[in-house]
């Protein structure tokens, strides 16, 4: 029997039928594409790749254009996605956030046209992936003191650096590199098999074990003049692309939250001690009812967040608020239903465990927690608070 | 080949459900809805056979207005144009009165193959496919798990105890298919997204008698166990011991 989903609220009232259908599809892929194979690819701590085509023939890639192939669904059916997608697995809702958010999303917005027609219709289709590379070894929650350089060369420019923690790093065709020119922020695509670029995979992760996570290594990199995106300039131009995975996560999260209280709650009214269900147990209701009202409140805050964004009005410090609440309750909820679960819980024959260390990754990137509470204290004093 | 095909809007109890209050209906306040699966079957043969041989496809639902979510979503794996008996009270049609609306709509539209689930997932009354065929003087295979189209004539197979039936059937022809004939496809985000601009052809049909009413529904009891105290003849003390325990004997 499939997921059925968590709605205290009657929130699928309020979906369109296109929202609800969509959903109901992406929730019937994860049942039967992702949760079957799950385990072994996080224990053999390998991306499944088998479902990139598969993802994109559903038109999970570049899911919110409307050009190129695209589907053209709106924000709500996206996060819906994602939220789905998520409550599979971390990694593989990665990937996509990735593919969508932070390089389909960077070449269409500050792309030049023969690179979005090289690039958008192979990453949609699944033909090509991408990778997004920001944080270096040497700067995370500091990116703007990022060491990698760009110089020009004729009709070249030259990259020197290292990116870490990177997803998608050996699986990509194609990587988004932010490097300074001229001590300005920019991006460049390099193309897998360019001279002086190469990646490797970062080994024995205890978290998101079914992504690909690597460091990329520009020495004396070559690329050609025309790989330079010619519209983004700035911190703020990856920044603007953290937003739209951020915006992902926040719905994630609230997937993997769901995994975890389905899971948790089942297990507990059929497990038996003292000859009755825990679930019998004061102390274990009082942890569903809280994972329930936790989920049920991250579900109001996404419902709200896709409204404002579908309508573009909304803000990043939403979206900080949102991403920061509903990652930090989806932990809180994988650690109580672990607990539920007792000693199966810390196997992968059941999902809390993983869902609870893969987020301890979703925790950290794409703005750390407490980033994300400086920019939010920031915005609501105006006293910025991070050096 | 024209190709038509019936579905049903029923509540998904994948979940659970209750029962109204006055336990004639299973209560829908806090469920979704789908299509029945032995219809989601048909809906794919349907768009199977246009795939390979060509022609068009019609999905029908007789219901409520929001039954248009499940024919968007037989429209968005690819079935080609779609049709809405409008009923509110859809629930209180009986068979009879159902297949007398669907059998008025279609007569007039040509249809070389009239497919329909074996049975609905709520009613599960196996009628409605049966009495169309009738109504139209139209051949009818039922519960079949296997359908071909070949020199212009239909062999459906249908599984039995024994084996196989096999039959030859010349068109035009009505088929109720079980679950298994195929599994159907996932509709995919562009196919959901086209199927937005696709019109839905709605119609309100003339209610004719439902001879039949549904007195009231009941719900097994629920947490039951069943535990199995073993196999042979080593089970024989166990079992004793169990109706001893029960005041059986
Ligand atoms: C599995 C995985 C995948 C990733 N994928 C990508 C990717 O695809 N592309 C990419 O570019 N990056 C990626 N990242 C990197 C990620 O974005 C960074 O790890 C993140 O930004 C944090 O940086 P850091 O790890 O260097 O931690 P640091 O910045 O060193 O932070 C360490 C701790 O210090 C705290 N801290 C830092 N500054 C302050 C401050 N001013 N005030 C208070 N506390 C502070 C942080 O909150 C944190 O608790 C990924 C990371 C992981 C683990």
């Amino acid at each position: 029997m499939g997921f059925s989903g968590v709605d205290y609220f009657g929130l699928d009232a309020l979906l369109t039928p296109e929202q609800r259908l969509i959903r109901n599809t992406v929730r019937q892929f994860v049942d039967e594409e992702v949760l079957p194979i799950i385990k072994e690819s996080f224990e053999a701590g390998r991306f499944p790749t088998q479902l990139i085509p598969k993802m994109a023939k559903l038109g999970l890639l570049g899911a919110t254009l409307k050009e190129y192939g695209g589907a053209g669904i709106d924000a709500i059916a996206y996060g819906l996605a994602m939220q789905e997608l998520e409550r599979g697995d971390s990694g593989v809702r990665s990937f996509c956030s990735v593919q969508n958010g932070l390089v389909i999303y960077p070449i269409y917005t500050f792309g030049s046209p023969e690179q979005k027609e090289r690039w958008l219709p192979k990453l949609i289709r699944g033909e090509a992936v991408g990778c997004f590379g920001l944080t270096e070894p040497e700067h995370g929650s500091d990116p703007g003191a990022m060491e990698t350089v760009a110089k020009r060369d004729g009709n070249y420019f030259i990259l020197n650096g290292t990116k870490a923690w990177i997803t998608n790093a050996t699986l990509a065709d194609v990587a988004i590199v932010w490097a300074k020119l001229d001590g300005v922020i920019r991006g460049f695509l390099v193309e897998r098999g360019t001279k002086g670029f190469s990646a490797a995979k970062i080994e024995h992760k205890l978290s998101m074990r079914a992504s690909d996570t690597g460091e990329l290594y520009l020495n004396d990199c070559r690329v050609p003049k025309e790989n330079l995106l010619p519209h983004a300039e700035g911190l703020k131009s990856p920044l603007m692309c953290l937003n739209q995975a951020r915006y992902g996560i926040a719905w994630g999260a609230v997937g993997a939250a769901m995994a975890c209280y389905e899971e948790a709650l089942q297990y507990a009214k059929e497990r038996i001690q003292f000859n009755k269900p825990i679930a019998s147990f004061q102390l274990v209701q009082q942890k569903l009812v809280e994972m329930l009202t936790e989920i049920t409140k991250a579900q109001l805050i996404c419902y709200r967040l896709g409204q404002l964004k579908e309508a573009n009005q909304v803000k990043h410090t939403q979206i900080s608020l949102a991403k920061r609440n509903n990652v930090a309750m989806a932990l809180r909820c994988a650690h109580l239903a672990r607990d539920i679960l007792g000693a199966n819980g810390i196997t992968l024959d059941y999902h809390a465990m993983r869902h609870l260390v893969n987020l301890e990754t979703v925790y950290t990137y794409e703005g750390t927690h407490d980033i994300h509470t400086l920019i939010l204290g920031s915005d609501i004093t105006g006293i910025e608070s991070f050096r | 080949m024209k190709v038509l095909v019936c579905i049903k809007r029923v509540p998904d109890t994948g979940g659970g459900f209750r029962l109204t209050a006055d336990g004639k209906r299973v209560d829908t306040t806090n469920l979704g809805f789908t299509i029945s699966p032995h219809e989601e079957c048909a809906v794919e043969e349907a768009i199977r056979i246009i795939e390979k041989h060509g022609g068009s496809s019609t999905v029908l639902t007789l219901g409520p207005a929001a039954a248009q979510e499940q024919l968007r979503e037989a429209l968005a794996k690819g079935i080609n144009n779609a049709i809405l008996l409008e009923a509110d009270d859809y629930e209180s049609w009986d068979p009879k009165a159902v297949a007398h609306a669907i059998a008025e709509t279609v007569k007039p539209m040509g249809f070389d193959l009239l497919l329909f689930g074996n049975e609905s997932a709520d009613a599960c009354n196996y009628q409605v496919g049966l009495r169309v065929a009738y109504l139209l003087d139209l051949p009818c295979v039922s519960g079949i798990k296997a359908l071909e189209i070949q020199n212009g004539k239909a062999i459906a197979k249908r599984e039995s105890s024994e084996g196989w039936e096999v039959y030859e059937v010349s068109l035009p022809a009505v088929f109720t298919v079980k679950e298994g004939i195929n599994v159907p496809r996932h509709p995919s985000l562009r196919g959901i997204m086209a199927a937005k601009k696709i019109p839905i052809e709605q119609r309100k049909p003339a209610r004719g008698d439902s001879p039949i009413a549904r007195r009231r529904l009941k719900k097994p009891q629920e947490g039951r166990q069943l535990e199995i105290l073993g196999q042979g003849v080593e089970a024989v003390g166990k079992v004793v011991a169990k109706l001893r325990e029960l005041g059986a004997i």
